[in-house]
């Protein structure tokens, strides 16, 4: 916390609450409006001009080339695509007629890329008065406006986060944003099913919540899977947790020799890529695997472990699996972290007479706890949402009872089988919003009532 | 005091006792993939319960050269390339991000971290549908450029674990470097780069792992069997070619296994930096 208030000057750092730092903003603007020349005036009417007024060339043509780039997609097809995304399309193609009808898909797509475009030339806009209104300020402090060159060496050094940070913005927002923008979107559609283009798609309010609450097709499936989801993510997260930290607990002790290589054998684990674990576990339970021949060879019939029957057979051996792909990422962090303990703390509670279990229950259990709160929190969630697992051991089952799904399925599968294998879109797009919900609500209270946000410096 | 002696023993001799045991757990699989690349034929069922009847190195010799059905080679080259450009410009894009997150204080820098930790909360492939379709629209299926690009700009996301590692370092050398008139970007290149190097290994080596054995997004993006990567051509592989997938795994494991154990102690301290700090 010290160290990251250095680079700011004094007055920044007194804290302005939300709304007064938007009040500021928006005053700032305000009065770039209110108080500015006619080089304010001219940019407000044509971006660009008040710079090009100033003799600012270099930025006042680049100004005027995001106007003119801005206009011509908004003529070209930004204005109809924002409509589109109203509409969804109007016109349903017909090979007969010979119509080449719209694709509500990629309307709504385009749309909503239109919608961000236009945020964007608002943004810009605004930046290019505040730009003016600060050199006029300047001009009539007495100061000359600043030339193109130092303009741009301000996006080395004062501007250098701005520099950075626009490449990986731009690359998130692309790749990450606009997808779940765009299913959150596809959510409240009856985009699925047989209503794929060249069908066209329409909104539909909230009636995919209400459907996979209330209609016997989803909803006995997606109840199910919940519960075990649940419980799935608690066990499983319980297991690795302790016996990573268990094992991590185990290599410290003095009476071990070796550490490293005893270390060595999980770390081996943990560095073979998860696919192959999961594949190869899925040939040794399969039913020509090892382990059945060894049940045939002592005379007894093939058990299918992961077969459509094998409902808490399989669950149990996920559990396992899954154990043995995390546990060992988890006992390293344990083992880092427990070596940046304070032994002082240990040391003094053993001449109080504190045996090692009350060592570990008052001492290191506190402190891991505390420190690993956050992991805590991610290791939950990637168990909740843990695709791997079912994904390879069991893939592709369908079991009766479930809609698209088998009776291991995490919520993360089913979504997996109705969109991409079954394009049932819209159901999927409203799961993945339930699980948004499910693992946001969770994480956020675990990590409100954790100590390491309550008393943030305690182990400091 | 002797019987102190005698349960210290006892406590060590238990302790081995699990520890052996846990090794086994650990080692069991991996050797009983090893020895199945060394089989002799390729199918699960002539197996001899765990362990093949019969050893030979016609596996390797097949899986490089009998490419018809499944051209290894060629998916071996396509997981190489993937990985490696997405670790170049993912590490490059991480490590600024993460820096500037640290070490400026911006309007919209609370923002953007609340941003990612809730993006961070979204199932991973919800999107999938709409990569999809973005693919398709910049003509993007069916090139592993697409790929590279979606792994590299999605890696600045997991940016925390860096900046922990950044608010550790203190921030006086920098001041003095900004008194005797470097600009912020040379504070960076020449400060702050050489002595962040571990977390800069272990970023690398997270983001090298990550297009190395995903399965996810090659699936769906790259339908040509001439583009499979290795993860997706394994996964076509049937009992019936077991010693075949096994000899595979062992192939692309053994680099991934080394590079770990050469670098554990980066592995170790950016986990742990990502861990205490959040």
């Amino acid at each position: 916390m010290r160290i990251k208030n250095r680079t700011e000057n004094p007055q920044k750092s007194v804290r302005v609450s939300k709304a007064n730092k938007k009040k500021m903003q928006s005053e700032s603007l305000c009065t770039a409006v209110k108080n500015g020349g006619k080089q304010v005036r001219a940019s407000m009417c044509l971006m660009g001009l008040g710079q090009l007024l100033y003799k600012q060339i270099g930025k006042g043509i680049l100004y005027l080339c995001v106007l003119v780039l801005a206009a011509f997609y908004f003529v070209k097809r930004g204005f109809a695509d924002i409509a589109g995304l109203f509409t969804l399309g109007t016109k349903e193609a017909d090979t007969w007629l010979g119509i080449e009808g719209d694709n509500s898909v990629v309307m709504l797509l385009m749309g909503i890329l239109s919608v961000i475009a236009a945020l964007c030339f608002i943004l810009c806009y605004i930046s290019n008065i505040k730009d003016v209104y600060e050199t006029q300020k300047r001009v009539e402090r007495g100061g000359k406006p600043a030339t193109f060159r130092e303009d741009l060496q301000q996006f080395l050094d004062k501007k250098f986060y701005k520099t950075v940070l626009f490449l990986p913005i731009l690359g998130v927002c692309v790749f990450n944003i606009l997808p779940i923008i765009f299913m959150i979107a596809i959510a409240f559609t009856n985009y699925g099913g047989t209503i794929v283009p060249p069908k066209l798609v329409d909104w539909v309010g909230f009636n995919n919540f209400v459907k996979l609450a209330t209609l016997s097709q989803f909803s006995p499936t997606f109840l199910k899977i919940l519960n075990w989801n649940i419980i799935w993510a608690v066990i499983s997260t319980a297991l690795n947790y302790f016996a990573g930290l268990g094992l991590a607990l185990l290599l410290n002790k003095e009476c071990v020799k070796g550490k490293a290589l005893w270390r060595a054998f999980p770390v081996l684990a943990y560095a073979v890529p998860g696919f192959i674990t999961l594949l190869g576990f899925k040939f040794m339970f399969s039913y020509g695997g090892p382990i059945n021949q060894i049940i045939t060879g002592m005379g007894n019939k093939a058990v299918g472990f992961l077969d459509i029957d094998a409902k808490w057979i399989a669950r149990i051996i996920g559990l396992l699996v899954n154990a043995w792909i995390s546990v060992p990422s988890i006992m390293l962090l344990a083992t880092g972290l427990l070596s940046n303990r304070d032994v002082s703390q240990m040391e003094s509670a053993k001449i109080d007479g504190a045996n090692a279990f009350q060592q570990f229950r008052h001492i290191t259990l506190p402190f891991v706890l505390f420190s690993t709160t956050p992991v805590l929190i991610s290791q939950f969630i990637g168990n909740f949402n843990n695709f791997g697992i079912f994904f390879f051991l069991r893939g592709g089952l369908y079991i009766d009872g479930y809609f698209l799904a088998s009776d291991t399925d995490l919520l993360i599968n089913w979504l997996y089988n109705l969109s991409i294998n079954n394009n049932y879109y819209n159901i999927g797009a409203t799961i993945s919003l339930v699980i948004f919900v499910i693992t946001s609500l969770i994480s956020l209270s675990i990590y409100t009532g954790s100590a390491s946000y309550r008393e943030e410096d305690t182990f400091r | 005091m002797k019987s102190r002696k005698t349960l210290r023993f006892m406590d060590s001799v238990v302790t081995h006792m699990i520890l052996i045991a846990v090794c086994f757990i650990f080692l069991f699989p991996c050797l009983w993939l090893i020895l199945a690349s060394f089989s002799k034929s390729g199918s699960i069922y002539s197996f001899d319960g765990f362990f093949p009847s019969e050893y030979s190195f016609d596996t390797f010799r097949m899986l490089f050269t009998d490419t018809e059905m499944y051209n290894y080679p060629r998916w071996f080259r396509n997981t190489l390339f993937i990985a490696t450009m997405s670790c170049l410009i993912g590490t490059f894009l991480v490590i600024l991000t993460a820096y500037t997150m640290s070490r400026f204080k911006f309007r919209g820098r609370k923002a953007i971290m609340k941003t990612t930790l809730v993006l961070g909360m979204f199932p991973s492939f919800m999107g999938m549908i709409a990569v999809y379709i973005i693919m398709t629209q910049f003509g993007l299926i069916n090139k592993m450029w697409g790929l590279i690009l979606i792994y590299s700009s999605g890696a600045p996301m997991g940016y925390l674990t860096q900046k922990g590692f950044f608010d550790t370092i203190p921030g006086s050398i920098d001041e003095a470097a900004r008194i005797d008139g470097a600009t912020n970007f040379q504070v960076f290149l020449k400060i702050n780069l050489p002595i962040s190097m571990p977390i800069i290994v272990y970023t690398a080596l997270t983001s090298f792992v990550f297009p190395w054995s995903d399965f996810i997004l090659p699936k769906l993006l790259l339908k040509e069997k001439d583009l499979y990567t290795v993860a997706v051509g394994l996964m076509s592989l049937g009992e019936t070619e077991f010693a075949r997938f096994a000899a595979g795994s062992v192939f692309i494991a053994v680099p991934i296994v080394i590079l770990y154990f050469c670098l554990m102690r980066f592995l170790v301290d950016g986990m742990t930096a990502g861990a205490v700090k959040g």
